[in-house]
């Protein structure tokens, strides 16, 4: 199941997670690679997010939480103890199901990744790095005019879109999305994957979703879980066109899940 | 009858009431809930808030107007020579005669006295009777008019929900009508203190020496500087809050972000525990702990602390209002939405940044509340500042030294052997008023910020 193209951003192998005593990963073996879209598939509470969340580390902020296994970042442990948590979370950005601005203006939600990263120094520095990302993210047009508005003002799809912008904004090398299209309207899903497409060149990208018309378009990997199994992996194409497994078919023909 | 007797059974009729206005609904829709308008206990308590409310309103209006009938009654038949006397003297022979005839000794009192008080009482007695009559016929007519408007397409349901409204309207318009009157009866007080003192000699008076003169003597005498007594308030209040926010808030924060739920499920029980201790205890604390240690501490290096001083009651009362700003702060944090702690650690934020660029904005709002409801219990403490402050009016910045603040000057004010016209008395109302508007300004400008910061966080 270990794919065999590209160049391999995170290797993690025989991944299990518990909640408590309840095992919610149950020993995944799943590369990503770089400048590739992966789509994690699969139905409800199957664990998804709980995988997603392995790799940046946020399951640390679950007290029941219990991660075993080896999670490589370019060939480096990220549970390794010398592994920084807050360096981590600069390299591999995340954006959540629910849009979630910080009840600020639209430039200081871009710009707090900056700040306490101390990736600029000067205002003007600061300036461009939410010009870009803003620009990156598609949201500059519509909101260049009205920086210091509060984000929380926008639009759901505005608002999905400037969290995307602050994730960009640190400069990560991977950028992991929770199901963020979930929340939106046709047009501003069309939007974000046009946006994710983009994004490929120069990020790894891992997305959860429910669509499975979404995974076919933006995705170039498919990995299925089942009830804390990863079941099949493989091109998008070939997943969608020809799974090996019976469950697979079975789900993306929505008979069941 | 007592009125106690009364009122259970007005309570016994409501509950009949409500018994046979079910009962009527039954049988006239014979059992089928489909054909009323509303559920068939909706019959029952409209008929029973009915009779409720005409037996209780009869009843309510008769005591409010027998005390005055009588004593009308009473005034006409005094002797020619007291009813058109001086007014103080009718009063006091009024009075002698209510107190004859509730204590039911003659001893001393006037032979009319006595012979009126005899009267009062049997005008007392049958009005009890007549009100009980006039009560039980009400609840009576009341009873019959809404039984018979029990059929089933009658309102029930609406007529209930009008009254249980307009119920909720008295007791709403109860509060604030009694702010009102609390605020009319100081402000008539305060402006009689003015028309005694000129108002510039209280606000910009430095000295506050409101010498006692002796009863009856009137005019002015001493001096009512408020600035002094409002600064002895101003200053511990600072001193107490720079106690009580930085230890409150800290707590608040570790309490909602650090700490795990066992220590928390013990920490803030007890943390609240600290604001059901009366302020007298605190009281006994700063007195007999807290001042001598800071005296003696204080001589040890040098400092010339007095037993009673500023700092003492700053440093009581910030601990008796940490409870106020850390519960309602942790409260306020608990509440910020997880979903932005999630973002702010997911850009890579450290727990200390999140806090202080994310949580701690989003909670502004209430943190603010939490800290203003403190400063209004600060300024209105009275308890502790007697006991660790002392009484003496000074106007001073040292912390170490004996201040004073406003409300320990209204009671000692109150409580003086004085007559309630002399400026020494009626200075408490002022002063009652001067803080009252203190802590109206305060509030609404609270109220303004939460606000302000709602718009900008929701
Ligand atoms: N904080 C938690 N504590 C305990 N159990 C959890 C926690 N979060 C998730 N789980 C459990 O772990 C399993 C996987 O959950 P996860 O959120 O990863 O599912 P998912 O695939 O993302 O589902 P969905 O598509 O509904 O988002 C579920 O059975 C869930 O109940
Ligand atoms: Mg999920």
């Amino acid at each position: 199941m270990i794919a065999d193209t590209g160049n391999v951003k995170f290797t993690t192998r025989d991944v299990h997670v518990f909640y408590g005593a309840k095992e919610a990963i149950k020993g995944v073996d799943l590369d990503i690679n770089n400048n590739e879209v992966t789509a994690l598939i699969g139905p409800s509470g199957c664990g998804k997010s709980t995988y997603l969340r392995c790799l940046n580390r946020m399951n640390d902020t679950v007290d029941s939480a219990r991660v075993t296994g080896t999670i490589e970042l370019d060939g480096v442990d990220i549970y390794d103890r010398s592994v920084d948590v807050v360096q981590l979370r600069a390299r591999v950005g995340m954006v959540f199901q629910k849009p979630n601005p910080f009840p600020k203006s639209i430039y200081e939600n871009v710009a707090y990744g900056p700040r306490i990263h101390g990736l600029a120094t000067k205002k003007s520095e600061l300036d461009e790095v939410v010009e870009t990302s803003l620009r990156k993210a598609g949201l500059w047009n519509e909101v260049n005019d009205r920086l210091d508005t509060q984000g929380t003002a926008l639009s759901g799809g505005q608002q999905q879109r400037l969290c995307i912008a602050r994730a960009i904004a640190v400069s990560p090398e991977v950028i992991l999305m929770d199901e963020p299209c979930s929340a939106l309207d046709p047009i501003a899903t069309a939007r974000v994957e046009e946006l994710i497409d983009e994004l490929r060149e120069n990020y790894a990208i891992v997305i959860v979703t429910h669509s499975m018309q979404q995974a076919a378009r933006v995705s170039q990997k498919t990995a299925f879980f089942h009830l804390g199994d990863l079941v099949e992996y493989g091109d998008t194409e070939d997943i969608f066109t020809n799974p090996r497994e019976e469950r697979t078919r079975d789900y993306i023909t929505g008979r069941f899940g | 009858m007592s009125v106690t007797l009364l009122i259970l059974i007005i309570l016994g009729a409501v509950t009949a009431a409500y018994v046979a206005g079910l009962a009527r609904v039954r049988a006239v829709s014979g059992g089928n809930a489909r054909v009323l308008h509303s559920r068939p206990s909706y019959y029952g308590t409209y008929v029973a808030l009915v009779v409720a409310l005409a037996a209780f309103s009869v009843m309510a209006v008769w005591l409010i107007a027998q005390g005055p009938v009588i004593m009308g009654h009473i005034t006409d038949l005094l002797p020619a020579d007291v009813r058109n006397g001086d007014p103080s003297m009718r009063e006091l022979a009024l009075a002698q005669v209510v107190n004859v005839a509730q204590s039911g000794s003659a001893f001393g009192a006037e032979p009319y006295a006595v012979k009126l008080a005899a009267t009062y009482n049997s005008m007392l007695a049958s009005s009890r009777l007549y009100m009980t009559i006039a009560v039980l016929l009400a609840a009576l007519v009341a009873f019959a008019l809404a039984y018979r408007q029990v059929r089933p397409q009658a309102r029930a349901r609406n007529w209930v929900e009008a009254v249980v409204k307009a119920l909720l309207i008295i007791c709403s318009s109860i509060a604030v009508l009694t702010t009102v009157g609390i605020v009319l009866s100081m402000l008539f007080q305060t402006i009689h203190f003015f028309s005694l003192v000129p108002p510039e000699n209280f606000f910009f008076g430095l000295v506050w020496d409101p010498r006692f003169a002796a009863a009856g003597s009137g005019g002015e005498t001493g001096q009512f500087g408020l600035i002094p007594v409002l600064w002895g308030t101003v200053f511990i209040t600072i001193l107490a809050m720079m106690v009580s926010v930085p230890v409150g808030l800290m707590s608040a924060i570790y309490l909602a972000e650090y700490a795990g739920p066992r220590f928390r499920g013990i920490a803030k029980p007890i943390l609240e525990i600290l604001a059901g201790i009366p302020t007298v205890v605190y009281g006994f604390f700063a007195l007999i702990t807290v001042g001598p240690f800071l005296r003696d501490g204080g001589a040890l290096i040098g400092l010339d602390i007095d037993a009673r001083s500023a700092l003492t009651a700053g440093l009581v009362m910030g601990i008796m209002i940490i409870p106020f700003v850390s519960s309602l702060s942790d409260d306020v944090i608990n509440a910020v939405p997880q979903s932005l702690r999630d973002g702010s650690y997911g850009l890579g934020a450290t727990k200390s940044e999140t806090i202080r660029r994310v949580i701690l904005p989003a909670a502004l709002p209430g943190i603010v509340g939490s800290i203003i409801l403190a400063v209004s219990r600060a300024v209105g403490e009275t308890m502790i500042v007697v006991m660790a402050a002392g009484v003496a009016a000074n106007l001073t910045a040292n912390p170490f030294q004996a201040v004073t603040t406003v409300t320990v000057k209204i009671v000692s004010q109150l409580t003086g052997d004085q007559e309630f016209t002399s400026p020494q008395t009626l200075v408490a109302f002022a002063l009652g008023m001067t803080l009252f508007v203190i802590t109206l300004i305060l509030n609404v400008y609270a109220l303004h910020i939460v606000r302000k910061y709602r718009e900008q966080y929701d």
